[in-house]
């Protein structure tokens, strides 16, 4: 479904991303670790298309979307929510969604009908919002949301717009301990057939949702395993988890 | 998001009627002034829906609006076209011009983004400016109206040609109205508040942003053809970037993004002009002051402010605790008793 070969990534003598291969089957849901800086953030940006990679090939769904734009990429079903919320603060919960939800029906270029009165961008905004939690609040204007809710949204955006590939770039980031729980709620009852590559911290949540897990560091992709193999490896244990033997 | 509000329907629609009232009661002048609110209002309308609706800042539109002109010129004087023809020609070539601007610039944003649209002005005056064929900077005279008798109305009278820019201007509200509401509208309005997650939802952002620039366009070279039909005349001075600044002036003295301002903006400026030049020399530091006093004071614009001003008061009557009315407490006093 998606696949990364040999990519790399480099600012000037700094290379960021070195190497990294892996290969997302339908429905696969895998996470990405690693210690801070070691690149994670990068290589979500090389996948959506935010980054051009320096070399390397970027596969969705066999073909190679490599040179593609990060809105050619979208329109293949390659959605992600962001690490900082990026959001359209200016507008209600109710129209993020609809927003997200008329662009993947392809109803933002209607010309003479309204996109978000459309029942069925209704029906998707509807459905999106009681999956993350956010039913009751689609009038609420999103400047005046707090922070947990805001989250919630940013998960909500993405989903409205259909995914078939969703990037999830620490979800749970800021999150209270209701919101976590929530959220690991809400990523354990997504459609099977929906892969999902999530960067997270919270090793709970990371280790409970993901089938496979890749580690990064200084940029390589140094391990990949299910989370058994994960608990189980000295090498991810020295460089990342530490004392994930005592948290255990 | 754009919405008709009810507040916006009925202060458009009262503007248009006062205007429509002064054109039938007041002399000549009168007509003239209203003729001047309604082609200014049409151009600030076109700006609003790319300034105010997609956040982009054109300093190239009266460039834009002076195509449209100079096209209606050209197709009647020069190429003996009709004015309907002519009509037609302006608006499609100042909907070209639009486009054009709007897909060259899409990629820059802010203050690059305005330079680039004052360069594409300047260079169209230019060009104008050096034209023989277009009468260089002696401009174009001697251009016809459109000629409606067919239909019984004469538009080289003043006041017939005044409604007519009245109507003309209705028109171009609902239309704008329309496309802000229509999912275009609504995919504007989400690059305008954010156009990178646009871009990640699958949008192709300098294409919506170069055919808001048309839309606008088709607005701005209607603005520019009835310019040329009230003056029976085009010159370079149509397209100078201090036209683009006027209707900027325009549509932020009024309100930025709220379509109904930009009209009253339009009628606040001309008998502003008008009022202030007939008291002192000095009538632009009064406009001038007009437009910091706008922005300074939360930067709404005489519509935005009011809009925002009712809608602080309705929402403070409905959180107020209902107060029974004295005669209602009464009864309820004498029923228990």
């Amino acid at each position: 479904m998606l696949e990364a070969i040999d990519l790399c990534k480099s600012f000037g003598s700094l290379t960021v991303t070195n190497g990294v291969s892996f290969r997302l089957e339908k429905g696969e849901r895998r996470a990405v670790l690693g210690p801070n800086g070691a690149g994670k953030t990068t290589l979500f940006n090389l996948l959506a298309g935010q980054l051009a990679p320096s070399s390397g090939e970027i596969r969705l769904d066999g073909k190679n979307v490599t040179s593609c734009s990060v809105e050619a990429r979208a329109r293949m079903g390659l959605a992600r929510s962001y690490q900082k919320n990026n959001l359209f603060n200016g507008l209600t919960v109710g129209e993020n969604l609809s927003l997200a939800a008329a662009s993947a029906l392809g109803y933002g270029g209607w010309l003479l009908r309204d996109s978000l009165g459309s029942k069925r961008v209704r029906e998707v905004a509807e459905d999106v919002a009681a999956q993350v939690g956010l039913a009751g609040l689609l009038d609420a204007p999103v400047a005046q949301c707090p922070y947990g809710t805001r989250r919630q949204l940013e998960v909500g955006i993405a989903l409205a717009s259909r995914p078939k590939v969703l990037l999830m770039d620490e979800p749970a980031s800021g999150a209270g301990p209701g919101m976590i729980e929530a959220l690991h709620r809400l990523l354990k009852s997504l459609p099977r057939d929906l892969t999902i590559l999530i960067i997270e911290h919270d090793m709970d949540l990371a280790f409970d949702i993901a089938d496979r897990i890749t580690v990064l560091n200084y940029g390589k992709a140094v391990f990949e395993g299910t989370p058994e193999e994960t608990r189980k490896s000295p090498l991810v244990g020295e460089i990342y988890l530490g004392d994930w033997d005592s948290h255990a | 998001m754009f919405r008709q509000t009810p507040l916006k329907t009925l202060t458009f629609a009262a503007i248009l009627a006062g205007l429509a009232a002064y054109t039938l009661t007041g002399g000549t002048f009168a007509k003239e002034l209203v003729i001047d609110i309604a082609v200014l209002a049409i151009l600030a309308i076109s700006l609003d829906l790319i300034a105010g609706y997609g956040g982009m800042i054109s300093l190239g539109h009266g460039a834009v609006s002076g195509a449209g002109a100079y096209a209606f010129a050209a197709a009647t004087v020069l190429l003996g076209a009709s004015p309907v023809a002519g009509l037609l020609g302006a608006i499609l070539l100042a909907a070209a011009f639009g486009a054009a601007i709007g897909a060259v610039t899409a990629r820059t944003r802010g203050i690059y983004f305005i330079m680039a649209t004052m360069a594409f002005g300047q260079m169209a005056y230019v060009l104008v400016f050096d034209s023989k064929v277009l009468g260089g900077d002696d401009g174009l005279p001697g251009l016809p109206r459109l000629d409606l008798s067919g239909a019984g109305i004469d538009l080289q009278s003043p006041a017939s040609f005044a409604l007519f820019c009245l109507a003309l201007l209705a028109l171009t509200y609902v239309l704008a109205a329309a496309l802000l509401r229509s999912g275009f509208g609504r995919t504007l309005c989400g690059i305008r508040e954010n156009e990178d997650r646009m871009r990640a939802l699958g949008v192709t952002v300098w294409r919506f942003k170069a055919a808001a620039f048309g839309f606008s366009g088709v607005f701005a070279g209607l603005s520019g053809a009835l310019a040329a039909q009230h003056t029976m005349f085009v010159s370079p001075e149509l397209l100078t970037w201090t036209v683009s600044g006027e209707v900027l002036v325009v549509v932020i003295l009024g309100g930025l993004g709220t379509l109904t301002g930009p009209v009253a903006g339009a009628v606040f400026l001309v008998f502003l002009k008008h009022v202030s030049s007939g008291l002192t020399s000095y009538w632009h530091l009064i406009i001038g002051l007009s437009l910091i006093l706008a922005v300074v004071s939360g930067g709404r614009g005489i519509y935005g402010g009011l809009e925002k001003y009712i809608e602080s008061r309705l929402a403070h009557r409905s959180k107020s605790p209902v107060r029974p009315r004295e005669g209602a407490v009464a009864a309820e006093v004498q029923a228990d008793a």
